[in-house]
């Protein structure tokens, strides 16, 4: 089966209108243990370090599978690289969805044109139809897959499923066949229910936000000093499966609906109403602390902080904010600073 | 030798431009006075609809530059960093948050808390993310324009609605304006100040038409200075008499055959905001008879640069003209576009070479300068160099590398001159 890429800082790319085509959906994540030479002769190093991997990647070819790629709207940093991509990536479809800023009845007009546009283009490049039909099954089967993956994420709260064992299952599944996935899931589910608890005695339960955070080894890491993930507000994790697309109506207008209707990105505007929903998550759990992670260059997430770290403290939460290079050498350098983290909430 | 044939002439009219900004900033003193609203506005707005709906607007942007021209941006943006920005973010932005949090004077760069604020992410996130942060710390209303992002391969198709998109902004904004102030939109006022907008971008076109001549009329001297009316008094008449005798000046050194340098050997372009802490680097050019003819972000700011909208079209429709304008921004070209574009400048301002800052602080502008470069030089062979520095961050510039970089690559022009 044919795959359509898509470089996503968020998760704003309607998987549904690549399903609809027929075409498995396959998000770009970076990988931390490559270098990024061939990148940095086109994007300067003091640039999201994120970006410039997946570009790396795609410089040196995605695999003959992937047909094409979407880079949906996100920051300055993937915005502008976008234009480097038609430069030296070796693909002949390349689309670029504007996923708006803001959220309002007028932008929810703009997305759903772009929505269109994006429809367009794929049928005129793959000479394939699009029908309304085709997309609202492909959305009954992505809001089958948000059901079970927000039931599965609940058992983080149980301890019965680490953070980084959930982390690494929204990762495949924003890169694999979805109908294998539903399957996958189903089983996971029961498989999951059945286990004993673990113990929790001496772990710190923590909700996690920031950037991308998309090495499933950073979570792992997290959990050897200590921490249990069991909330976040990330792209990969609880922002994928938040709600469900409405199966009824015009099915275009329902997919921009859906994510401009889902808790605020750092990306978008106004993302200070991010706070909230993280408040909100905090309390719900109950959890022990507030971490947030920005890679380094990561402006969203850098203009966000000291606006957090106010909140938190009112609010009495523990917070803290780590600033990081996008490397497994970088985690074992900042053992030190979750460790005191973990000591004092 | 004449006494205008000194090295780095500047135009007699530009030192005038004092009179210009005092002319702003009394303007904000009155507004306080008066009670009349204020409005922070970040660049590529549409300060017009400000000025014609009697708000006066403030642009935090060029109070940077004056706190960096007077050696304060990097206290002011140490002092934000200890509020916990990172030192990786906007110089311009944290020279902002710590002038508000030491409470600077306007002529310092202060900026006072406004009746509301107005951003764009038409050049950068940066501005809205900068305004959010202020708004909510001085507690005003904030609306931002969502301009979508032109890619490379983005066809007219697309442009029409990426144009509806923009257009109902513009009215909606024109309501928040109305909600927030009582004031009404009144649409003959809004033609005066577009016609007076039109005029100052078209004076200062022509300005720069006249460094096509050789030598050159016109330096950094001039043009890094003279934009400040550019970005906070479009729509006003004053400034268009500034510029038009700048313009006549200039017209009077071509037709005199004077240029702005004693002898003129080199021909540059500059892309880039420049280090407003050191201007002066600019006249370490002049060592090796060196002069900038032409600087994209400073022609970007005359805003009237797309054909196809004529005089007519914006003063008879200035919300539709200015949602054309705002896509159509020079300083946001997608890299296609940008490369054509360097490409006829080159050749019309007779360029030898050109210089691309990378400024980290303006990641939107310097991502894709690599390829610019690459391209420029590969397939059009325009020698091209790339400067790593930041526009108000001093920390950030390393002076003598740069001068260093320069001078070989001045010496690459002086080779490609002798053949």
């Amino acid at each position: 089966m044919k795959k359509i890429a898509y470089f996503d800082a968020s998760v704003e790319t309607p998987e549904e209108i690549i399903l609809a085509a027929d075409m498995v959906p396959v998000r770009l994540f970076g990988n931390p243990t490559i270098g990024i030479d061939k990148a940095n002769e086109h994007i300067p190093p003091t640039h999201c370090v994120w970006a410039r991997n997946i570009l790396e990647q795609a410089i040196n070819g995605l695999g003959n599978d992937i047909k094409g790629m979407v880079c949906t709207h996100g920051c300055d940093c993937t915005n502008r690289e976008f234009d480097i991509w038609l430069e030296c990536v070796n693909l002949d479809f390349l689309f670029f969805l504007n996923a708006p800023l803001k959220r309002n009845e007028i932008s929810l007009k703009f997305f759903i044109d772009d929505i269109k546009e994006l429809i367009l283009q794929l049928e005129e490049s793959f000479k394939i139809k699009i029908t309304t039909e085709k997309i609202q099954l492909a959305i009954k089967k992505m809001n089958q897959i948000r059901e079970l993956l927000k039931e599965i994420s609940e058992l983080r709260v149980d301890m019965k499923l680490k953070g980084s064992e959930f982390h690494a299952l929204v990762k495949e599944i924003q890169q694999s066949d979805k109908d294998k996935m539903i399957e996958k899931l189903k089983l996971k589910l029961i498989e999951i229910k059945e286990r004993k608890p673990f113990s929790d005695e001496n772990l710190k339960k923590i909700l996690l936000t920031g950037s991308v955070i998309d090495d499933t080894e950073f979570i792992k890491f997290l959990e050897n000093v200590g921490y249990q993930i069991i909330s976040d507000d990330l792209c990969i994790g609880s922002k994928y499966f938040w709600s469900k697309v409405n199966e009824n109506g015009d099915p275009i207008k329902a997919l921009a609906e859906y994510h401009l209707n889902k808790p605020i990105y750092s990306t978008k505007f106004p993302s200070f109403e991010r706070f909230e929903t993280l408040k909100n998550l905090a309390q719900t759990y109950n959890v022990d602390g507030v971490i947030n992670i920005a890679q380094k260059f990561c402006e969203p997430v850098l203009y966000g902080h000291p606006y957090f770290n106010k909140k938190f403290k009112e609010l009495g939460i523990p917070y803290l904010f780590v600033e990081m290079e996008y490397n497994r050498e970088s985690y074992k350098q900042l053992a030190t600073r979750f460790e005191a983290f973990s000591e004092i909430i | 030798m004449s006494e205008v044939k000194k090295r780095g002439k500047m135009l007699n009219a530009t030192n005038k431009l004092k009179n210009e900004m005092g002319r702003h900033f009394l303007a904000i003193e009155q507004a306080y006075r008066d009670g009349k609203p204020t409005a922070w506005a970040t660049a590529g707005t549409p300060v017009e609809f400000l000025y014609a709906m009697n708000v006066q607007p403030m642009l935090p942007e060029n109070s940077a530059t004056i706190s960096a021209a007077l050696k304060k941006s990097q206290d002011f943006i140490e002092l934000a960093e200890e509020e916990g920005f990172s030192y990786d973010l906007c110089s311009y932005f944290k020279t902002n948050v710590g002038a508000v949090l030491s409470n600077a004077d306007m002529s310092l760069g202060g900026t006072r808390k406004p009746t509301f604020m107005l951003s764009s992410d038409v050049i950068c996130d940066t501005h809205v993310n900068w305004f959010q942060v202020q708004a909510e710390r001085f507690n005003v209303p904030h609306f931002t324009i969502d301009v979508p992002h032109v890619v490379s391969n983005t066809n007219n198709r697309q442009r029409d609605y990426f144009k509806k998109y923009i257009k109902e902004q513009l009215w909606e904004l024109l309501d928040f304006i109305t909600e927030v102030t009582g004031n009404e939109f009144n649409p003959e006022r809004a033609k005066e100040v577009a016609l007076n907008s039109y005029e100052l971008g078209k004076v200062w076109q022509e300005v720069f038409e006249l460094r096509k001549n050789i030598p050159c009329p016109v330096s950094t001297r001039d043009t890094f200075g003279g934009l400040f009316p550019l970005f906070t008094m479009t729509g006003l008449k004053s400034p268009i008499k500034l510029y038009k005798r700048m313009y006549r000046e200039a017209k009077e050194r071509v037709d005199n055959g004077i240029g702005a340098l004693e002898q003129e050997d080199y021909r540059l372009l500059f892309e880039g905001i420049p280090f407003w802490y050191n201007l002066r680097f600019f006249s370490n050019l002049e060592r090796w008879n060196a002069i900038i003819v032409y600087e994209p972000y400073v022609y970007a700011f005359t805003k009237y640069t797309n054909p196809n909208l004529t005089k007519k079209m914006v003063i008879d429709n200035p919300v539709e003209s200015m949602a054309e304008l705002v896509l159509s921004f020079w300083y946001i070209y997608d890299l296609k576009t940008r490369f054509e574009k360097f490409k006829e400048t080159v050749r019309d301002w007779k360029i030898d070479g050109v210089l691309l800052h990378n400024n980290m602080s303006c990641r939107p502008n310097a991502c894709g300068m690599y390829d610019l470069k690459r391209k420029l030089m590969e397939e059009a062979d325009i020698p091209t160099l790339v400067i790593d520095s930041d526009m108000n961050d001093p920390r950030k510039m390393n002076e003598t590398q740069v001068l260093n970089q320069i001078e070989s690559f001045i010496e690459i022009l002086r080779k490609r001159k002798k053949k």
